[in-house]
């Protein structure tokens, strides 16, 4: 194996997770996706393991090498930061236009191109797993097969012996000193009896913390030189847009759009159903679970503050009285949520729940012109009338 | 060379590891009771000492600086002894220092009980308690420098690197962030507001974590690990470089609490940068723990002392490499104000810190009482009831997190919230109870401790005054070739000004521009002062602790601007000492809470929440019903606050309390007007609501988030409406 293969390998690994890592300051409208969310973790995760094997298989292979070659590895190392540098950039580039993609299609929620994107990754990801896993394999058989080879030579015996072959490729990887030689690197320090070695620094640790530091050079300068990631405010603006672009699809169709001037009272039971959804998410905190009335005032009587017109209690939830307590929902409800509460509210009329709050308002009675009931039965009858 | 005899202080250890361990058992205590009232609300007892708000900083105080706090001394007082070969500086300096401390800590949870607290987490102490403890904080480095002067040993060791660490940067932080002005004796308002306090608090708050939950607690990992395994150091040189990368590159991490706040960004992302850097640096701690143990995991399988270290060593990792991904910006947008943050402070708290102190409490009664530990089994019984909490506690939490986070950012198809507040937090109730039993087993671990230590001490006999003998530190030769580390492990003075200066580099860097430079925090013209009576408001939801349920900082998220309203701006908070912004979201936000519900519906909801909100989580607040309102700090506060550059006209503090007596008859007068309101008043017998406390605190309800609707309106009639 050549050394530039090797850094290439650790480029192509590296490259493939840079891109996930991109998907961080990229969230837009994704961010709110649990699919997304759900998808970008897992290739974190990923491509936490290849790191790890990556540089497994990296120790190991060195092993291996030394065994062939005689030339000195800092070549490979450079080589290694060298190919770093080149992935995390080409990453940061990667990732750039998938922040434009098309917000058409979608994948559970997703936007087809980021979903493959995400898709395309997830898979690659696998696949270096695989092949790691299989170069480890491949790697440990060779040593493994050394050391029963070593085996049967006497010295060698001795010198394999308390180690289990395992165990070798750990031992590399962090650099370890076998415990039996650490005499030699005992540094004489004697602390209440403490000794101190100077073993060397693990090699993926020291690597990893090179890495990081690389991370935060070029994350500082997608952030705030290139402006390549969005700033907190920006994600925003993108995730509103992306929301709103979606609301007005869904406006196009006739039955989305309602006011205060165009709704009717629906007795279809869905609707009502879904109207006391809201009610009950929405409402229910000032006004009760049944309707009574809390601080907000009863639903259920017949005595009305602001109209009890189908289009005057629309307008009331729409705008709100806020001087009077009663908030706008129209920040946080659809036209169409609204008119569903609305109708809703008509249905309690007359329902008589248990510490019903005294009357306030006026008198309001339906265009039909009957009087205040109180058998439910009739209530129900008057208000499909007035539906028209 | 003559031998010099001297003898180990040993009494003073004794004392601050029944200090610790009586600490531990009382904190842990008050952990559990809070745990128990996010699902049964009446477990406050309808008592103000004992609501979450209060008896949380209780907890968080006493596990930390009165569990931990002495935990560390235990340590340093033990091992600083021997590592430098000479008995402790001064007896009386030990003993202040103990008695100093405990003092501290009961004056702590008196004040906190009694919601006497400055409102910032963490250090909620008030400032005749910050001086108090800055007081004792010097005598203990007297103590400690002076014993390091006089040692017998030429170069000082690298648990003592990490003890001279955290003295310097813990006074520092201490200092800076306590900086507040008097009002009374009981009373103060940070020096700082909005932004600035948030950047300071975090700077403080993480590094307490940084080096009053860490640092110290690596320097004790670095004497009792390889002193229990036996076994040497595994690497001398990393020692060096994560010690110096530690403590360089953790002070500047805190803004990664602040992430999507109102914040600067610049300062956000170093947050984030140098949160990602650290975890080389901690996991150089780590390795250094565990591989130390190579050649002597065999032991593991049979000693206590050593399992609890390497779980602790273990979950100091964990949660030093799960810490860098919460500050990843699209990691937080999830975790940030949920439980995840409590799973993942309680990995490094209850397995880290506890861990280490069980492990060294087991090492060290036996030692000290010259007899082996009462029972092997009953420890090692304790480590696995300790495990197992752990992984109860934090499963849960992680799980409640992740699930609540979710269902936040939830909307349904027509662009509205698919869940109510209430809803998301009634689903993860389960979640509260499995926790509740994982920490309940921890703390029955703990119990099996304390009869098992009892147990030793009885049998053992108390070594007071232990003998020792060493040669004294010859005058130092010329170590021309000596490595260069070498030379200022010989000079601890040298190492403890590098230190200052290590730590100073981050923090300057990120508090100085946040203060001069005037476009972080761009003003808002109709930002303007609290009146009286919403600043003594301001003061009851500061006293009963309501920022530890409920944040006041909307992030520009979607789905928060859609639930609480326009996200939080930097100008808004220039009149707040101290910022409130929170760190959990065990309730609704409150950024905006202002004009959203009626006067009458919080009268309602603050005594009794389960009244308008069924199945809420809330305490009740009778209490507020009862108390006047103590109008006579009105005029001192006024002044304090103009001290501060609250533009309140000259002379206003004189009568500022005519506005309060208006501004509440007329909160009062709009209450008595609804029938609900009424009928409750006469129930309890209120007859001059517009006295109560109560009217303050809706009073500055009412007015959270407010003034920027108004420059809306004024400016853009179409924009306010949105």
């Amino acid at each position: 194996m050549k050394k530039i293969c090797r850094a290439g390998m650790i480029a192509f690994i590296l490259g493939s997770s840079v891109p996930a890592m991109a998907q961080g300051p990229k969230p837009e409208s994704s961010l709110n996706n649990p699919l997304a969310l759900t998808l970008v973790v897992i290739i974190t995760a990923l491509a936490l393991i290849i790191g790890l094997l990556a540089v497994v298989v990296y120790g190991a292979a060195e092993v291996e090498l030394k065994k062939q070659q005689s030339q000195k590895s800092n070549t490979g190392a450079v080589l290694t930061i060298l190919a770093l540098l080149i992935a995390t950039t080409a990453g940061a580039q990667g990732s750039a236009p998938a922040t434009t993609a098309a917000v058409s299609d979608n994948v559970g929620g997703l936007s087809s191109s980021t979903y493959y994107i995400l898709m395309v990754v997830l898979v690659v990801e696998i696949a270096a797993i695989f092949f790691l896993l299989f170069q480890l394999r491949f790697l440990l058989g060779a040593a493994k097969a050394k050391v029963t080879q070593a085996d049967k030579t006497e010295e060698a015996a001795v010198e394999y012996k308390p180690a289990k072959p395992q165990l070798n490729w750990w031992d590399k990887f962090n650099k370890f000193r076998p415990v039996e030689k650490e005499a030699d690197i005992d540094l004489g320090h004697n602390y209440d009896g403490i000794r101190e070695l100077d073993n060397r620094l693990p090699p993926w640790w020291l690597y990893g913390f090179y890495f990081t530091i690389i991370f935060a050079a070029v994350y500082l300068y997608r952030a705030h030189v290139s402006h390549a990631a969005p700033s907190s405010a920006e994600e925003y603006k993108i995730a509103v847009a992306s929301a709103e672009a979606q609301l007005a699809e869904r406006l196009k169709d006739q039955k989305n759009r309602v006011d205060e001037n165009t709704v009717v009272l629906v007795t279809d039971k869905t609707e009502l159903d879904k109207g006391k959804t809201v009610f009950m998410s929405n409402c229910k905190v000032c006004h009760g679970a049944l309707g009574q009335g809390i601080v907000g005032p009863n639903l259920t009587d017949d005595y009305w503050i602001h109209g009890g017109n189908i289009k005057d209690l629309f307008k009331t939830i729409k705008y709100g009285y806020p001087e009077k307590g009663m908030q706008s929902w129209k920040e946080q409800l659809s036209p169409v949520e609204i008119a569903d509460v609305a109708s809703y509210i008509k249905s309690l009329r007359g329902t008589n729940p248990p510490g019903a709050k005294e009357k306030q308002g006026e008198l309001y009675v339906e265009n039909g012109g009957s009087t205040p009931a109180d058998s439910t039965g009739a209530a129900k009858a008057d208000s499909t009338k007035a539906a028209k | 060379m003559q031998l010099e005899k001297f003898y180990y202080d040993n009494k003073i250890v004794r004392s601050f590891a029944y200090a610790t361990v009586l600490w531990g058992v009382v904190g842990m205590l008050a952990g559990l009771w809070v745990a128990v009232e996010f699902y049964f609300p009446g477990a406050t007892l309808n008592y103000p000492g004992t609501t979450f708000g209060r008896l949380r900083p209780i907890h968080t105080n006493a596990v930390i600086f009165a569990f931990v706090g002495n935990c560390i001394f235990t340590g340093v007082y033990y091992s600083l002894q021997r590592l430098c070969k000479a008995r402790m500086f001064s007896d009386l300096l030990s003993k202040i220092h103990f008695w100093g401390w405990q003092t501290i800590i009961v004056l702590a949870a008196a004040t906190l009980f009694f919601g006497i607290t400055t409102g910032k987490e963490y250090a909620e102490l008030e400032w005749p308690i910050d001086i108090l403890i800055t007081l004792i904080w010097v005598v203990f480095g007297i103590n400690m420098f002076g014993t390091i002067i006089k040692r017998r040993e030429s170069h000082i060791y690298v648990a003592i690197w990490f003890y001279i660490a955290t003295w310097i940067t813990v006074a520092m932080l201490h200092i800076v962030n306590s900086i507040e002005i008097p009002v009374n004796l009981f009373k103060s308002y940070s020096w700082y507001a909005g932004v600035q306090d948030a950047l300071v608090q975090w700077w403080y708050g993480h590094n307490a974590v940084a080096f009053f939950l860490t640092t110290p607690i690596l320097g004790l990992m670095y004497y009792f690990l390889p002193k229990a395994a036996n076994r040497p150091v595994y690497s001398y040189r990393l020692s060096i470089i994560h010690f110096w990368a530690l403590i360089f590159i953790y002070i500047w991490a805190g803004p990664h609490h602040l992430l999507y706040t109102a914040l600067p960004d610049w300062a956000q992302s170093l947050g984030v940068v140098f949160s990602v850097m650290l975890i080389a640096p901690s996991w150089g701690g780590m390795l250094n723990g565990l591989f130390t143990l190579r050649g002597a995991w065999d032991k593991v399988r049979e000693d206590p002392v050593l399992k609890f270290f390497v779980v602790a060593v273990t979950c100091y990792g964990m949660s030093t490499f799960e810490g860098p991904m919460l500050s990843l910006k699209n990691v937080n947008a999830i975790a940030h104000f949920t439980d995840w943050i409590i799973g993942h402070v309680h990995i490094g708290g209850l397995g880290w810190n506890g861990f280490m102190a069980f492990g060294m409490l087991y090492f060290l009664i036996p030692k000290l009482f010259n007899t082996p530990l009462y029972s092997k089994k009953l420890a090692t019984n304790h480590f696995w009831l300790g495990t197992i909490g752990i992984v109860l506690y934090a499963i849960p939490m992680y799980w409640a997190g992740f699930t609540q986070s979710l269902m936040w950012k939830q909307f349904t198809e027509e662009g509205s919230l698919q869940y109510p507040f209430l809803e998301t937090v009634t689903q993860i109730i389960p979640m509260y109870i499995t926790r509740s039993i994982g920490g309940a087993l921890y703390l029955v671990g703990v119990f099996f401790m304390v009869y098992n230590l009892y147990k030793t001490v009885k049998q053992g006999s108390f070594i007071g005054d232990e003998a020792a003998e060493a040669a004294p530190l010859e005058k130092a030769k010329s170590h021309a070739k000596e490595y260069w580390h070498r030379v200022i492990e010989r000079r601890p003075m040298q190492m403890l000004v590098l230190s200052l200066i290590v730590v100073l580099i981050g923090g300057l860097i990120e508090l100085i521009p946040t203060f001069l430079v005037k476009s972080n925090i761009p003003t808002i013209a109709s930002v303007k002062p609290y009146t009286p009576l919403e600043l003594q408001g301001r003061d009851i939801y500061i006293r009963e602790g309501c920022y530890t349920c409920h944040s006041q900082m909307i992030r520009p998220f979607r789905d928060e601007v859609k639930r609480y309203g326009e996200y939080s701006k930097a100008g808004e908070f220039v009149y707040d000492h101290p910022f409130q912004w929170g760190s959990k979201r065990t309730g609704p936000d409150l950024a905006r809470e202002g004009g959203k519900n009626p006067d009458s519906w919080h009268f309602l909801h603050m005594f009794d929440p389960r009244q308008t909100s069924d199945k809420s989580i809330m305490p009740r607040y009778p209490w507020l019903y009862q108390n006047d309102l103590d109008v006579s700090t009105t005029p001192g506060k006024i002044r304090a606050m103009q001290t501060l550059g609250v533009p309140y006209e000259k002379g206003y503090d004189q009568i500022a309390n005519n506005d309060l007596a208006t501004q509440a008859k007329t909160i009062a007068d709009g209450l008595k007007t609804d029938s609900k309101v009424k009928q409750l008043m006469t129930i309890e017998g209120i007859g001059n609501p517009e006295k109560k406390e109560i009217v303050a605190l809706i009073a500055y309800l009412q007015r959270i988030g407010k003034d920027i609707k108004a420059e809306r309106k004024s400016t853009n009639v179409q924009a306010s409406l949105k």
